[in-house]
């Protein structure tokens, strides 16, 4: 008796030509070359800001034929390479036959609440799954929408709180203007797209940030959504001033330092790490209006780290991908770095792949992106944690062999 | 009963009492320990503070720290590249995208001036395409006063600091596709100057003095590079030019010998011809002379006899001079086969010394030889090597005064023999010895005033020595006497 297998294979392709449709073929081309010409299942696609345009998507399209495209913008792209501020890049996956996808797409994501929407992207990934094991979520959102955590709540409303995902808020080229999600044909601004794995699926995911706690823990007492009006009744500018002996007017001026070396970190009942929350601005009232809601009630405390606390975090997110990933065999890996800590790191940036290659081997097939935001929990082992929005953290994604 | 009770209620109230006074202490207690923890986490809370503001300096210090220790990095590496190559198009193609990463940049055009066309030249283009780096070349031409002006001023501009009479930094950004950037003067000591721009798309990145001063010393580097290949190629040219003088020289030089060769072989062919002419019809004479001298057309009057015998006495000297011209003249042509075989010398000096015995013996000179046994081998022509001695030899002899002294002496080095002829004579002039040995040259002294000679001798022997692939040369002093040596091969 004869036994043919068919496991899941990969191509990975990258290209910096500065002639986009060039490009988007050579970096094609090397992915179908990798994947040793098998009919690709899926695509992942993703693309520094200049290639956000329809005809990148559409030639890429028309390359691949009618298989499901998911991506995004960013800041850069990771790959075994190097990082690149330029290029296009694609992930070609081919599936075998015990493992099956759904990809969906929601759009103009504030026309309608955040948590709807999640419930909407979470029901179209559904749609067809009902009866079947599922695996793990993966979802690119729009960066600079201020309703990533509410959809994220209403997709775990409809696939469980607890269930495995992991995902990327798309980033531009730290100008904070306008970011692309991919799908299929579309660009798409202000979107969210999803795709749900099922059936024989192996992986594993590790979350870090590397920020640690300084100082007496406050009482957020006023907030609504991502913006908090009042810490122990105070304006919440306060208390960057109180820590940091400066007034609005230069704390505005050096936000973007002090929002990414001090975030403001939410303790969560029950997990041990603490969530973090960039500053992104200050409004004249003194309310701090951050990336990602921080509910009212909330515990909160400034962080602090160190570049090296930083890279120990790298570190400690890959070994955790790589450990409950098990023993399987590592087919590639998929990395959301924050862009923030790329600004953080500056010209150290590049010692985050390396210390991801050397843990992962400087063989296995890499790609990844610098986000705006990064979905995942905080604890994710056995499936257990609950998955939040992120600052400034590191989420790998290392998938093995079926 | 009720003394009991109250008894009971009396002690039941103390211990209530005490059980409340013990309480309220522990309270108290508890409540101090809570002041005292408070106080603690107020205290940790404005020490956490005074590490948030240390930290935040040192963020920044460190920031600037790794930047500088990355950027001079660079810079050493770039200068040592820079330092390998002397030519001016290859100093800036040393510049390449890793060098401005690690510089912290993306981007970096670099232009100079030329002088003669009035206009930038690109020298160096790192991140931009072909239509980009047009449109930066157009606008860079139609603002050439502005980068002239902080070229002439020494002028290093960024994105935090652009003088008001400059371009607007969002102009600049635009055009070169950036966010931050630097432009830097490019100064040399001589020959077109220029400038560099450096720029990066990440707005992230703020342009410190850090950066100001790492770009400017970027920018000096390559200015004394350019020095140094603009300094390099003027002393190769003038190399060049120097080699190509020498070369026309030798050129010229080589022509004239040529020239000098052609009128000498014309000179040697004259006298050969003229000196064969000269011998027949002389051959006549001295034989018709000899036949009148001999009386075979009978007895001669004594003073007709005289005359005669005058006229063969001069016809011989003639006869001697145009042999020794021939001689010169076959030797001068390569025409006179020098036959080398081996001799020894010793044998030779003794057949001089019997040759001239009768006038040494008339004038009282003593003749010696001093031919060492390493020496007594020589490879020379025979009747040519003869020629040599009777000439040194005679000349010693006619210009050493009663009871004189020659003598022959012969040395060996590396092969090679060397044969003095030492005489006690009147010795020649300073002046003198350098001509000695040409043609028809006589000493100017008494001797030669009352000895006759041809002036053609040292001449022969000269050119004999030379054609002997030898040398000759005389050391004398007035006064003293003269010693001639030349060197031969020897046989072993």
């Amino acid at each position: 008796m004869r036994y043919i297998l068919t496991l899941m294979n990969i191509g990975i392709g990258f290209s910096e030509s500065k002639d986009q449709i060039q490009a988007v073929n050579a970096a094609i081309t090397q992915a179908i070359v990798e994947l040793k010409n098998l009919r690709p299942s899926i695509a992942i696609i993703f693309t520094t800001i200049e290639f956000a345009n329809p005809l990148v998507l559409k030639t890429a399209n028309y390359l691949l034929g009618e298989i499901p495209i998911l991506g995004c913008s960013s800041l850069g792209i990771i790959t075994n390479q190097g990082i690149f501020k330029h290029g296009f890049s694609i992930l070609l996956i081919s599936l075998d036959q015990q493992t099956f996808f759904n990809t969906a797409l929601i759009k103009e994501l504030n026309k309608i609440d955040p948590i709807t929407n999640g419930k909407n992207l979470g029901e179209k990934l559904l749609y067809g799954c009902n009866n079947v094991h599922r695996s793990l979520s993966i979802i690119f959102s729009d960066g600079l929408t201020a309703s990533t955590a509410g959809i994220l709540n209403g997709i775990q409303e409809k696939l469980g709180r607890s269930f495995p995902l992991i995902g990327a808020s798309a980033s531009d080229n730290l100008t904070f203007k306008k970011t692309y999600q991919y799908f299929n044909k579309e660009l798409c601004s202000e979107s969210c797209s999803g795709m749900l794995f099922g059936g024989k699926f192996n992986f594993g995911i590790g979350i870090k940030h590397g920020w640690n706690p300084l100082g007496k823990m406050r009482c957020v007492t006023k907030s609504s959504g991502n913006v908090i009006q009042e810490i122990e009744n105070r304006p919440a500018v306060k208390l960057y001033q109180d820590y940091l002996a400066k007034d609005t007017w230069e704390l505005s001026k050096e936000l973007k330092r002090v929002s990414i070396f001090y975030p403001i970190g939410i303790n969560l009942p029950g997990e041990k790490e603490y969530l973090l929350r960039n500053v992104i601005s200050i409004k004249d009232d003194g309310s701090l209006v951050t990336q990602g809601d921080v509910p009212e009630n909330s515990k909160i405390r400034l962080m602090i780290s160190t570049k090296d606390s930083c890279f120990a975090a790298t570190a400690s997110a890959c070994h955790e991908a790589k450990k409950n990933l098990g023993n399987k065999k590592i087919k590639f890996v998929i990395i959301f770095d924050s862009a923030l800590r790329f600004s953080l790191l500056g010209r150290q940036h590049v010692k985050e792949l390396a210390i991801t290659k050397d843990v992962f081997g400087a063989d296995t097939p890499l790609i990844g992106i610098y986000t705006y935001g990064e979905q995942g929990s905080l604890n994710p082992i056995n499936y257990l944690g609950r998955s939040y929005f992120h600052n400034q953290t590191i989420s790998v994604l290392a998938v093995g062999d079926q | 009963m009720l003394t009991l009770t109250l008894f009971f209620l009396c002690c039941t109230i103390a211990g209530l009492a005490i059980y409340l006074f013990i309480k309220m202490q522990r309270l108290k207690e508890a409540d101090d320990k809570v002041t005292a923890l408070s106080t603690s986490l107020e205290e940790m809370d404005e020490q956490a503070k005074l590490i948030m503001r240390t930290d935040i300096e040192l963020n920044k210090a460190q920031e600037e720290l790794d930047k500088k220790i990355s950027g001079l990095n660079t810079l050493q590496k770039l200068s040592r590249e820079m330092s390998t190559t002397l030519e001016e198009k290859q100093i800036f193609q040393k510049i390449n995208k890793s060098h401005l990463e690690d510089l912290g940049f993306e981007n970096a055009v670099a232009f100079l001036w030329k002088t003669l066309e009035r206009e930038f030249q690109l020298c160096l283009n790192v991140g931009y395409s072909e239509a980009e780096i047009l449109k930066i070349k157009s606008a860079v031409s139609i603002n050439k006063d502005h980068y002239l002006e902080l070229i002439n001023h020494d002028r290093t501009i960024s994105s935090t600091l652009i003088p008001a009479d400059f371009l607007p930094k969002d102009k600049i950004c635009e055009l070169y596709l950036v966010c931050a950037f630097i432009i830097c003067p490019i100064l040399t000591q001589e020959g077109d100057q220029g400038f560099i721009f450096i720029g990066t798309s990440d707005n992230e990145i703020p342009i410190t003095e850090g950066d100001r001063e790492l770009i400017a010393v970027l920018a000096n580097q390559i200015g004394q590079t350019l020095d140094n290949a603009r300094l390099f190629e003027k002393t190769w040219r003038s190399q060049q030019e120097l080699e190509l003088k020498v070369e026309e020289r030798t050129r010229q030089l080589t022509g004239a010998l040529e020239e000098v060769k052609k009128i000498s072989k014309r000179k040697s062919d004259f006298i050969s011809s003229v000196s064969h002419e000269i011998r027949t019809p002389l051959t006549s004479i001295k034989g018709y002379a000899a036949i009148l001298l001999a009386g075979k057309l009978g007895t001669l009057p004594e003073e007709m006899h005289s005359r005669l015998e005058k006229m063969n006495r001069h016809s011989d000297e003639l006869v001697h001079m145009v042999n020794d011209l021939l001689d010169i003249s076959r030797i001068e042509s390569g025409k006179a086969e020098i036959k080398k075989e081996n001799l020894n010398l010793k044998n030779i000096t003794d057949k001089i010394a019997d040759l001239f015995s009768e006038q040494l013996k008339n004038k009282n000179i003593n003749f010696s030889s001093n031919i060492p046994d390493n020496c007594q081998e020589i490879l020379a022509d025979r009747n040519q090597i003869e020629r040599v001695f009777i000439n040194l030899v005679g000349n010693a002899l006619k210009f050493t005064p009663q009871n004189g002294k020659i003598e022959i002496r012969a040395s060996s080095i590396n092969k090679i023999t060397q044969i003095d002829v030492k005489d006690t004579g009147f010795g020649i002039p300073q002046d003198a010895q350098e001509s000695i040995f040409e043609e028809f040259f006589r000493v100017d002294n008494t001797i030669n005033q009352e000895v006759k000679g041809t002036g053609l001798g040292l001449a022969l022997v000269k050119h004999i020595i030379e054609a002997h692939q030898g040398k000759i040369w005389v050391k004398s002093k007035v006064g003293e006497g003269s010693t001639f040596s030349f060197t031969l091969g020897a046989t072993k």
